[in-house]
């Protein structure tokens, strides 16, 4: 049984996917029982043995749990009694146990996982792979996937895991191996290593980061962003005070920052997710707030109320008017790919009372607003009447960030606004925000980049299950700051 | 449906949604070329028979092409705005029906009224009607999430057969020979445009329409708000903090209303009283109408003129090559293919040449 662990965007899924026939690798090879092998598609992982049990369900809803389980078969699937008699079969075996009968659409997601594992056993794999079995079961039901998956490996079968709850997987895995950036920076057998040890690997401490990376991703980013990047002033001094470890502090004014955002006690029910849970928060002007986490802990609901799209189920929220807000999914909710720059630039600034005319817009001004974004943001597109959908992720963003930094005379709230996008593209998007807080505005940055936030923010806060968590200066590194945000336990150095 | 209908024809040039209708009339008539010689006819006399019927004379241009392209253009806007919102109407031809009845029975009932008062009331009646027939898909997508699509059809057969009904019960002529109403009173008539034809001031009002439809989509707060939630829902609500519900709203009803007036119009301008098959369809070819335009209202004038030769000529073409009139029924299908499939393919193009 093999664990396999990793922060956010680690690479787990993606090194699952090229198990299950889902990706092809652009390099390097993939061997089973020592032989070279193509998974081109699913089938033929299926063939050599490899069932991958995905971390989003792939039944069909409308069909009961015996047709979804007939999908997956071939030569019986004519024939539902011989379906059922396997499947009654496994589920004894196994102590699976599902309604077969029942829509997949009226099971709670406990039942729909398992429907997803008994899918994957009924063909027998020698390798099973699982991508987050956990993350929908109660503990109980964790637990015993994990007796099960222990027998399965009994029987001779090999298993790889992946979770993000480290706990989880120190308890069930026989070897490990820890990614980061999609690289491998630990593999070791269970016995050989201990959970501090992992933590720190998964998240990187400064000293392993410049070791593992040579250049860091920071260093590249600097380099990248040429005199532009050099001739930021905070430049120098910033990085000094993060190699220090301690903490800083935005540009205060003698008498105080202005509070510019406050939530208290803030509660959002979440779909699907944690939401939010008793969440206190102050935001002064001037400062960027980082809040790291791994996605789906309330990070959209969290950014949501501060953007104030969403009212809070509970607690109390003050806002300043003027926020800015860059989604996290910009060619769905930042642009309008069918739209030209100019009205992409309109869709915020249409609502500002200088950009109408009674039930008129003022076309002229918003198309010299758009042309100021495009010049100060060097946006690469023809003229402000190029279509959106036709300019590259890159510069999509920078119609997005200079439109939303026009739109921030208070607050401007960032989510993953760096997401994708490549190293010039990113360290645009960084200097631009450090540039609004040194103006005054404040940002919150929420970030699932443990570097992003810990390179910018002056305060970092982790979220994890929809809590937050101030992160004390002293704590202010990738190893302090990750196991707030991974939700373990060990702290404490 | 798997995207928006606003989406159906792609954001395009001027130049560009002209080539595309060009290039689909093309295709088109190419096709229903080879249609009709597999069907034993010669697609010459076909169009020669249908280009005299059409535009043969000054009094068969005004009196029978633009006249049927009155309620073509309108009910074309109609579908136009409500796509342009990504709103899936198909209820045309029912808020059509229930504009109709509405507009017959003001009519009849404000006999005593002068006509400058009588018209407006009846127009407004079957704005009012259109738009009230448009409010059940409206509250059920708004309120409950039920797809417009199904719903807007549906409620095109309780107009169609209201209408039926009430030609036969309630509202029927006098005289009670026909399945129609009375004829609505002079003073509720709309004026002829042009001395000696047929064609009536609707033909105008709908030209200002399309008009103002255009100037309100293209530079208005609100059409602003209109476009951007047609093309993207989320970007309008995330991006453009535009309250979508209510923009749909107003989608809807408009629509509805506008639809509706083609219905008034109808009876106000050229049939004076209600009957059953009232509308041959209008409602249905709107849908041509509105997407071969690009879903521009300017193009919507032209698209519907086209429509409405198109009909008129069919009359034509039956009397004089012998060929079926239903066969423009196939040809209005046609466009409505060729319009969606040269749309993707160009599409298509343009997405491996960037």
């Amino acid at each position: 049984m093999h664990g396999v662990l990793g922060a956010n965007g680690a690479g787990k899924s993606t090194l699952f996917n090229v198990l299950g026939g889902l990706l092809r690798p652009d390099a390097g090879r993939v061997e089973v029982d020592g032989q070279p092998v193509t998974l081109a598609s699913p089938r033929d992982a299926w063939r050599h043995g490899i069932g991958l049990v995905h971390q989003h369900f792939t039944l069909v809803p409308r069909l009961t749990v015996l047709e979804n389980l007939a999908l997956g078969t071939r030569g019986v699937a004519g024939r539902p009694a011989a379906v059922r008699r396997a499947t009654r079969e496994l589920m004894e075996r196994t102590g699976l146990s599902v309604p077969l009968d029942e829509a997949v659409e009226g099971l709670g997601v406990g039942d729909r996982q398992r429907v997803e594992i008994l899918k994957a056993l009924q063909r027998d794999p020698r390798i099973l792979v699982l991508d987050e079995p956990t993350a929908v079961l109660t503990p109980g039901e964790a637990s015993g996937l994990f007796d099960l998956l222990r027998d399965l490996a009994a029987d001779g079968r090999a298993v790889a895991l992946v979770a993000h709850k480290i706990d989880e997987v120190l308890q069930a895995s026989r070897r490990l191996t820890v990614l980061r950036d999609g690289a491998t920076v630990l593999h070791c057998l269970r016995e050989e290593t201990t959970e501090a040890e992992i933590v720190r690997a998964m998240v990187g401490d400064d000293a392993v980061d410049a070791a593992a990376l040579g250049l860091g991703r920071r260093v590249e980013r600097e380099s990248a962003g040429g005199s532009a990047a050099s001739d930021r002033p905070a430049g120098s001094d910033r990085s000094a005070s993060r190699d220090d470890g301690g903490p800083r502090h935005g540009p205060q004014p003698a008498d105080g920052p202005s509070v510019v955002a406050s939530l208290a006690a803030v509660r959002v029910d979440g779909r699907g997710g944690p939401g939010l849970d008793g969440v206190d928060l102050t935001v002064h002007a001037g400062e960027i707030v980082g809040v790291a986490g791994v996605d789906g802990n309330g990070q959209r609901e969290l950014a949501a109320v501060l953007a104030g799209r969403r009212a809070p189920d509970g607690g109390t929220v003050h806002l300043c008017q003027a926020v800015g807000f860059i989604s996290q999914d910009r060619s769905r909710e930042g642009l309008v790919g069918d739209f030209d720059l100019t009205e992409n630039v309109a869709l915020a600034f249409h609502r500002r009372p200088e950009f109408q005319k009674g039930s008129w817009l003022r076309w002229d001004r918003l198309e010299e607003e758009a042309e100021a974004i495009r010049g100060r943001h060097d946006v690469q597109a023809p003229s402000v009447r190029t279509l959106a959908r036709n300019l590259s992720g890159g510069n999509q963003q920078r119609v997005i960030v200079g439109r939303e930094l026009a739109m921030a005379g208070e607050l401007l709230v960032a989510e993953n606004p760096t997401r994708g996008l490549d190293i010039a593209a990113a360290a645009f998007v960084h200097d631009e925000l450090e540039r609004l807080a040194a103006g005054g505005v404040a940002v919150v940055l929420i970030s699932t980049d443990l570097d992003e936030v810990l390179a910018l923010s002056h305060r970092v806060v982790a979220i994890a299950r929809g809590r937050l968590q101030e992160v004390p200066g002293d704590r202010r590194s990738r190893k302090g700051v990750g196991s707030l945000m991974l939700g373990a336990e060990t702290t404490h150095d | 449906m798997t995207e928006a209908p606003s989406q159906a024809v792609g954001r395009m040039r001027v130049a560009e949604s002209v080539a595309l209708a060009v290039a689909a009339l093309v295709l088109t008539a190419g096709i229903g070329a080879l249609l009709l010689l597999v069907g034993g006819y010669d697609p010459g006399a076909a169009a020669a028979a249908m280009v005299r019927g059409a535009f043969g004379s000054w009094t068969a241009f005004t009196s029978i092409t633009l006249v049927r392209s009155v309620p073509l253009i309108l009910t074309g806007l109609a579908v136009a705005f409500a796509f342009r919102a990504g709103v899936w109407n198909i209820g045309a031809e029912g808020q059509l029906y229930a504009g109709a009845l509405a507009a017959v029975w003001v009519g009849l009932q404000g006999a005593a009224l002068p006509a400058v008062l009588l018209v407006p009331l009846v127009l407004i009646a079957s704005w009012v009607a259109g738009a009230f027939w448009a409010l059940v898909p409206t509250l059920m997508r708004l309120r409950l999430g039920v797809g417009e699509v199904i719903t807007t059809i549906l409620m095109n057969f309780v107009g169609i057969y209201l209408a039926a009904y009430m030609v036969h019960g309630p509202l029927q002529e006098r005289r009670g020979v026909f399945p129609q109403t009375d004829a609505i009173p002079e003073a509720g008539r709309l004026p002829a445009l042009l001395p000696g034809t047929s064609l009536h001031w609707g033909f105008a009002l709908s030209v200002v329409l399309a008009a103002a439809l255009a100037v309100v989509l293209r530079y208005s707060r609100f059409g602003f708000r209109l476009r951007a939630v047609g093309a993207s829902t989320e970007a309008a609500s995330v991006a453009g903090r535009i309250d979508v519900r209510r923009v749909l709203l107003v989608a809807f009803l408009g629509s509805g209303a506008i639809a509706g007036m083609a219905g008034g119009v109808q009876i106000s301008g050229v049939t004076f009283a209600l009957y059953e098959d009232l509308s041959p369809g209008w409602g249905y070819t709107a849908i041509a109408v509105a997407l071969l335009a690009g879903l521009n209202p300017v193009g919507v004038i032209v698209t519907g003129i086209l429509f409405g030769a198109l009909q008129a000529g069919a009359g034509a073409m039956q009397r004089d090559a012998g060929i079926p009139a239903a066969w423009v029924g196939v040809v209005e299908a046609l466009v409505i293919l060729a319009v969606l499939v040269i749309d993707r393919v160009r599409r298509r193009v343009s997405e491996e040449h960037s």
